[in-house]
């Protein structure tokens, strides 16, 4: 009978788990390090702490290598350890035109007070198969540039031009109730709706990159009116600043990697004071798709409009990749009591019509399947 | 038997400047007020309404009888005024939701003039009308069936459709649904907004007529809002015009048919005919 | 392991903290897993929850080192209310032996050092996945249930925010109407598992998808009943002796899993739950779902579902007693009675 592999004790757990673990030596090669994670796969440690929700490269590094390349899994065991942390107190705030920027291209623009910066980017490139990889001698391509290398510039946020003349709109943010100026945190307070946008913003920011980005490709698609244009995106590093328990000083402890983006939509909030609707997309790491598709999202849902990304509580309660992984692989689980139940209504109502209409086959009806 | 009293009822959408009433109006000419921009949807209601009395209330688009029907249906808060109905202790234009579910369960039934406002298209025909009764604590199955194939014949609708799903039905058959969920409950008041609206003129007919033997059988106090003369002449006894949000005219339906005091009203009467 | 010693320690880096916990295991974390600020919270959302029967009170739920999904919520609640004297328990589909009800029992016997057991009579908290057990509960017992989905009205409509409303008035007309079509359509009320409920006569409630067999036990029972949901962040209770009414119309009356001529083919049992097995040689077999009560079937066939309590055979489910054969064929005829 299948059903005695799924009950059985903890031993069985154990050895799936070894056998798990097994499929990452399995192979000739040399073990994996860490450090190779966190130097080669920058892009897949970027998802996992942003879906993670936690800024920590070399947990994330570790966290992909133990989810074997897996970032639903790795984030997973990043959200998980987090929660367990106690919390010691709040970054202080900080402007992003204080990001050490590395790359920043402005759509809007033809030129933008800082200039175009194209930085480290494939998107200009064909796409063709590398096969000298499978040879990959560590040679660096820039080594035999003679240009010295500059340090990131901090520069001017391209969307403040417009704020600056009147043109964008400026939103609520929603902040705590029981404490003013804090922004809603969802890891601490439950989401009910209307959410605030902080809450909004937070619960993208955090999303499932191919969540953010199908919904956000929805309302391009037709599904929805938003068709922004975007005022720049741009990756590099942000100071993270405490406060110093004895001096009260801002200290600078750390800076984090992230992308950013701010787009604006052609439909304004007020006829009779013509504004930009805008969207902003922020999140850790580099991760150029997920930005931009959250800042979709964000102009999207403040339209509140019916196209489905438009509507704050389908797009928050499908996005996060942590819920959405976790309920649709639970179906995995026995469900005979459920099913049980089922064929009992089915056969029922089977009985029913076949009564009904004396012997001949009854329809196959739909029986409510729900847990 | 009075059964409803209405004082004072007035509906401005947008920020309230507290000027706009005074600047508009049909002396005006407008019911946008030209300080602050709201609009005065209808200001200064005052009529009282008895037992099998049918009232209509006719005007042209914008003139405010349909914020004034659906302030009464209790779909739309009101901005100031006073409605007494006879079964409710208050202002029932002021009651909590809890209070104002149950007199539209109970009490008032509407039929609105946007099919989607007042039925579930998803639902079949019966379920609409039978949503009605379960709301008002009907638990057993059968009475419910019994009651609600009655007023499938009260209203004309085949009961053969009943179970259908209520999008697939004609627009006659869904007016006539919305009546047979107005009237379920044995309501003191209904509410009709623009009940031919969107018909054919022999359907149109048709639901008139259902409704008026429908009215007069069960004595059921009644306000007809609607743009249309014809209507408000076959169903109703007396007669509100409104202009720019405000009653300009009122009086037996007959004697404002026959003899309408205010120009307006003359211009409407004889645009018709 | 219940010092509550704090995972970090004077850690000047994430190296540290890393070398710090690297051999740790679980010994690194809390007690009971969860920080105490966690537990307060989830106590507080649970005694709200009391307080307003079949109420669902949100309640920032933790994400857990177990997939959401797969009873998160059930454990964070476990956890919340477990301490050193307790005996724990925990049922998947009526099976202790389930991989998940083992891996939920793993993760409380490591982080709270609770005992556990598989006996429903000496458990002081049992979580359970879509089943009550077949013994009857006593007052001094807690049941949590994992709750995948909490609200009833989402069979009707799929937005909270407007579902939230219809609970603060309580109009649950669209429910019953959808009631109402199901009779129209099949005969009878053709919902299965999570079968709504009115609780207290104020709030309608989702019982988690526990058969309907398993529905009329939470009607005046003994102990207290917690639901909880972690990825939908919610917690509700049926305390004890709470009025619990399925929803049904008079002429259609609620009805609970018939099977017919079956009895259990390993105890005998013709008064429990019972899922039924497609054989390798094409035969179809039925056996109990409580493995645990179908054990001591097996060593007592007469055993009443009430034994360890003095003969008191309060009211539980269908057919509390098998020496009292009334209940659960009560309505198996096909169930009408016009």
């Amino acid at each position: 009978m299948g059903y005695v592999a799924v009950e059985a004790g903890e031993d069985v757990i154990q050895r799936a788990e070894e056998l798990f673990e097994k499929q990452r030596v399995d192979g000739e090669s040399d073990q994996l390090s860490v450090e190779q994670v966190d130097d080669q796969f920058s892009r897949l440690t970027a998802q996992a702490m942003s879906e993670g929700g936690l800024y920590a490269p070399r947990l994330a590094a570790i966290a992909v290598k133990q989810a074997q390349g897996d970032t639903a899994e790795a984030a997973f065991l990043l959200r998980a350890y987090r929660s367990t942390l106690e919390r010691w107190g709040s970054s202080r705030p900080v402007e992003t035109a204080e990001l050490f920027t590395t790359r920043r291209v402005s759509p809007a623009y033809k030129d933008v007070p800082g200039g175009q910066v194209l930085g480290a980017t494939k998107d200009y490139t064909q796409r063709l198969l590398d096969f000298e990889l499978t040879d990959d001698d560590g040679t660096d391509p820039t080594e035999e540039w003679d240009a010295e290398p500059e340090d990131p510039p901090q520069l001017r946020n391209v969307m403040e031009v417009l704020r600056d003349q009147g043109l964008v709109h400026n939103p609520e943010t929603g902040s705590d109730e029981d404490q003013p100026g804090t922004p809603f945190d969802a890891t601490r307070e439950p989401i009910t709706y209307p959410a605030p946008r902080a809450a909004v913003l937070q619960e993208l920011a955090r999303g499932e990159t191919g969540a953010v980005t199908a919904l956000g490709y929805s309302e391009l698609r037709g599904y929805g009116q938003v068709h922004p244009t975007l005022g720049e995106v741009r990756t590099g590093d942000l100071p993270v600043r405490i406060e110093h328990p004895y001096t009260g000083d801002e200290v600078e402890v750390t800076r984090a990697s992230v992308t950013e983006t701010e787009c604006v939509v052609p439909i304004y909030e007020k006829a009779d004071d013509p504004q930009f609707s805008f969207g902003y997309g922020l999140v850790f790491g580099r991760n150029e798709r997920k930005a931009i598709g959250m800042s979709i999202l964000d102009a999207a849902i403040q339209l509140d409009g019916d196209a489905p990304a438009q509507d704050a509580e389908f797009v928050l309660d499908i996005v996060d990749g942590i819920d959405s992984f976790g309920f649709i692989e639970h179906l995995k689980l026995p469900h005979y009591v459920t099913f049980q139940s089922i064929l009992d209504r089915i056969r029922s109502i089977r009985e029913r019509t076949a009564a009904a209409s004396s012997g001949d086959d009854a329809p196959v009806q739909e029986v409510s399947a729900d847990d | 038997m009075t059964v409803l009293d209405v004082a004072n009822l007035t509906k401005i959408y947008g920020d309230a400047c507290g000027e706009c009433v005074d600047n508009t109006g049909p002396s005006v000419g407008d019911n946008q007020c030209p300080v602050c921009g709201s609009v005065v949807a209808c200001a200064d209601v005052d009529f009282q309404l008895h037992d099998g009395e049918v009232l209509g209330i006719v005007g042209e688009s914008g003139s405010g009888k349909s914020s004034l029907a659906e302030m009464l249906a209790l779909d739309l808060d009101a901005t100031a005024g006073d409605a007494r109905y006879h079964a409710y202790d208050g202002n029932m234009l002021s009651a909590d939701y809890q209070a104002r579910h149950e007199l539209q369960n109970q009490h008032v039934g509407m039929v609105h003039q946007h099919v989607q406002d007042g039925l579930e298209l998803s639902f079949s025909g019966g379920g609409n009308v039978a949503e009605k009764l379960l709301a008002a604590g009907w638990r057993h199955y059968g009475d419910i069936r019994d009651r609600v194939e009655s007023l499938f014949r009260e209203t004309e609708v085949p009961v053969s459709r009943m179970d259908d799903a209520t999008e697939t039905y004609s627009g006659g058959m869904q007016r006539r649904i919305q009546i047979a969920k107005a009237i379920a409950n044995d309501p003191g008041l209904v509410v009709l907004d623009e009940p031919t609206t969107g018909l054919d003129v022999s359907v149109q007919a048709r639901v008139l007529d259902m409704f008026r033997g429908l009215q007069r059988e069960q004595d059921v106090a009644t306000i007809v809002v609607s743009h249309d003369l014809d209507v408000i002449r076959l169903l109703a006894d007396r007669t509100l015009v409104m202009r720019h949000g405000r009653v300009i005219e009122t009086g037996l339906t007959d004697r404002i048919m026959e003899d309408p005091h205010h120009e307006y009203t003359q211009t409407l009467i004889n645009s018709v005919i | 392991m219940t010092d509550g010693r704090s995972v970090v320690p004077d850690a000047e880096s994430v190296d540290d903290l890393l070398d710090g916990v690297a051999d740790d295991g679980l010994a690194g974390y809390n007690y009971a897993y969860l920080d105490e600020h966690t537990k307060r919270e989830v106590r507080r959302a649970t005694l709200k929850a009391i307080a307003l029967p079949g109420h669902q009170v949100p309640f920032a739920s933790r994400e857990m080192p177990l997939a959401r999904g797969w009873g998160t919520g059930g454990i964070q609640t476990s956890l919340s209310l477990l301490g050193p004297e307790d005996a724990f328990k925990v049922i998947d589909q009526g099976s202790d032996e389930s991989v998940n009800a083992a891996n939920i029992r793993r993760l409380a016997s490591r982080t709270a050092d609770v005992e556990t057991t598989t006996d429903a009579t000496d458990a002081s908290v049992i979580q359970t996945r879509h089943r009550i057990p077949e013994e009857v509960l006593d007052d001094d017992q807690i049941l949590v249930l994992q709750v995948p989905i909490t609200d009833p009205l989402r069979r009707v409509d799929g937005s909270d925010d407007a579902n939230r409303r219809r609970h603060a008035h309580k109009n649950y007309s669209k429910m019953w109407v959808a009631l109402y079509e199901n009779v129209v359509e099949y005969g009878e009320i053709k919902l299965s598992s999570r079968y709504p409920v009115l609780v207290d006569d104020r709030y309608l409630m989702d019982p988690s998808p526990i058969p309907r067999w398993d529905v009329p036990k939470l009607d005046d029972a003994d102990n207290l009943c917690l639901f909880a949901a972690g990825r939908e962040a919610r917690i509700y209770a049926v305390p004890p002796h709470t009025e619990v009414e399925p929803l049904a119309f008079k002429d259609r009356q609620f009805q609970v899993e018939r099977f017919p001529d079956q009895a259990c083919a390993n105890c005998g049992s013709e008064d429990t739950f019972l899922t039924e097995v497609e054989t390798d040689d094409g035969d179809r077999r039925y056996a109990c779902n409580d493995t645990s009560f179908c054990e001591k079937r097996r060593a007592n066939p007469d055993l009443s579902k009430a034994h360890h309590r003095d003969g008191n055979d309060h009211a539980w489910g269908p057919a509390t007693d098998p020496s009292v054969p009334d209940g659960p064929t009560e309505n198996s005829e096909g169930g009408e009675r016009e």
